[in-house]
């Protein structure tokens, strides 16, 4: 196995603080959140498991030095992982052929998912969505953004479709949210909780 | 292949500029040493931004003093010649004569004895090293041809002609490790959109005048050089995905000696670089004019 310390760009006689500081910033930029039907979405999850379980090897031989670890923190992030990862299962009610197609674009499978779409009798919001997201997944993201408004003005309600939007404008991206960019205003998401989580541990451990 | 992609200096450590120019013109050295003069011509900054990234595990970077033509009365700090630095100057010499070939092909009158004199300038260095590299060559050249075809039928969309020049970048991660190729091409893949929409902007002005195809113009039905408020946004915006997909993929790749350079370029330049085209200060800032150092934005942060 590769040196966890390695995996998280620190040297081994680095605090526990640092250590955790290093593992944030790791998972902060391997989140799924930035790898939304991308097609690295696989490499990204092989990274963030690699880091994880980094960050487990380390604070468990730590732990019998006598370092505080804060260990709920990486299970708050695995499990974000998970549930990052259904973002289509949303709607998957609708007609069984536009089912096909989301699972032919999830699996890359793109020309595929593009013949479908092309065979497909009606150019409903749902189609404009798929299409869109098809683009995506290419990199021809000025089309894609042009699907995406379409299938967001037939179905203005409809959440997965805003933001899919979100996604290919510059201006609310969740890259702003979880990449480098300043961090959210009043927003509470899963870096919170864990922040928050590591706190209230810290306390906890505080007459060590 | 058109000397965008560039760090922001002011954001750099003095340490990391110097390595930076020292490979620069280490490039330089290693074009001349393989190519001659022809091959030291075609020397920009997107070709030293392709030999960092084909770095790899390479290892530190290995420094001697010589003199140049530009800089003879002092001797200058350069990198020694390393496989990555070969590799990068045999594929930016395939890029820039294919460049001048499609050079000929599209233009007329005086501009069309330039690009020919280019080519046959280039013809003999292309030679060597489409030998070395012959499996690149045919993919820059098979996309090239697609490309040109588009543009003949003056394609009114913006990603098919981009996704053509941006498959021709990608095929140059052929030369990095075999573990980094997906995320590199990837990278590749939207550094060379960018590339290609950015420059299309920048030349609106001069394709509408000659009368040329422009990907810009023929996508949003430009007719002068007047660009409209929400036509500017829906560019920045596109250009700005396709940074943010760089940056996701650049993530993947593992670190280098380059690193510190690349982030850079990658979370600093090339935004900033966007942003000035998109704004029209482009060819201002990079004349090097001196810098008020009141006037210069303060920013650390990525703006991705």
């Amino acid at each position: 196995m590769t040196d966890p310390y390695k995996v998280l760009g620190i040297s081994p006689d680095a605090s526990d603080e640092e250590v955790k500081k290093a593992y944030r910033e790791m998972a902060k930029k391997y989140h799924p959140d930035n790898y939304v039907d991308n097609p690295l979405a696989d490499l990204a999850q092989e990274k963030m498991k690699e880091v994880n379980e980094a960050y487990d090897t380390i604070t468990k031989a730590r732990k019998g030095g006598g370092g505080r670890t804060g260990s709920g923190y990486s299970s708050g992030y695995s499990s974000g992982y998970s549930s990052g990862g259904s973002s289509y299962q949303g709607s998957y009610q609708s007609a069984g052929k536009y089912a096909e197609i989301r699972n032919a674009i999830n699996a890359g499978n793109l020309q595929y998912a593009e013949q479908l779409l092309d065979q497909a009798p009606a150019r409903d919001a749902e189609w404009n969505f798929l299409m869109g997201s098809l683009y995506y997944k290419k990199g021809w993201l000025d089309d894609a953004r042009s699907f995406f408004q379409r299938a967001a003005s037939m179905d203005p309600y409809n959440q997965e479709y805003r933001q899919a939007l979100n996604m290919v404008s510059a201006a609310n991206s969740p890259y702003r949210q979880t990449g480098y960019g300043p961090p959210a205003q009043g927003g509470f998401d899963m870096c919170d909780m864990c922040t928050a989580m590591m706190c209230a541990n810290m306390m906890c451990g505080g007459c060590r | 292949m058109f000397g965008y992609i560039r760090p922001c200096a002011e954001e750099m450590k003095i340490r990391e500029f110097e390595r930076f120019r020292a490979l620069y013109c280490g490039l330089c050295h290693e074009l001349g040493r393989e190519y001659g003069l022809a091959g030291r011509a075609i020397l920009n900054y997107d070709f030293v931004f392709l030999a960092m990234l084909l770095w790899g595990d390479a290892g530190t970077c290995d420094y001697c003093f010589r003199r140049c033509l530009p800089g003879f009365c002092r001797r200058r700090c350069v990198t020694k010649s390393a496989p990555p630095l070969t590799a990068a100057a045999g594929m930016s010499l395939i890029l820039a004569y294919w460049k001048a070939q499609d050079g000929v092909a599209d233009s007329r009158g005086a501009k069309k004895l330039g690009a020919l004199a280019v080519r046959g300038f280039l013809r003999r260095a292309y030679k060597k090293a489409a030998g070395k590299y012959p499996e690149f060559d045919g993919e820059v050249r098979r996309r090239l041809e697609d490309l040109s075809r588009l543009e003949k039928a003056r394609s009114e969309s913006l990603d098919e002609p981009a996704d053509k020049f941006a498959l021709l970048l990608s095929s140059a991660c052929e030369a990095g490790r075999q573990e980094d190729r997906r995320a590199l091409e990837q990278l590749l893949y939207h550094v060379g959109r960018i590339i290609y929409i950015a420059d299309g902007y920048f030349d609106l002005k001069g394709d509408l005048k000659d009368g040329n195809y422009n990907p810009v113009a023929a996508r949003f039905g430009l007719t002068d050089a007047h660009v409209p408020e929400e036509v500017r946004e829906s560019v920045l915006e596109t250009l700005m995905s396709s940074a943010r997909l760089a940056a996701a993929a650049y993530e993947l790749l593992p670190a280098s000696y380059w690193t510190p350079v690349t982030r850079n370029i990658v979370y600093l330049g090339i935004p900033q670089m966007i942003r000035q085209v998109l704004d029209g200060t482009y060819q201002t800032a990079v004349r090097g004019r001196p810098k008020h150092p009141a006037r210069l934005p303060d920013r650390t942060e990525s703006e991705l």
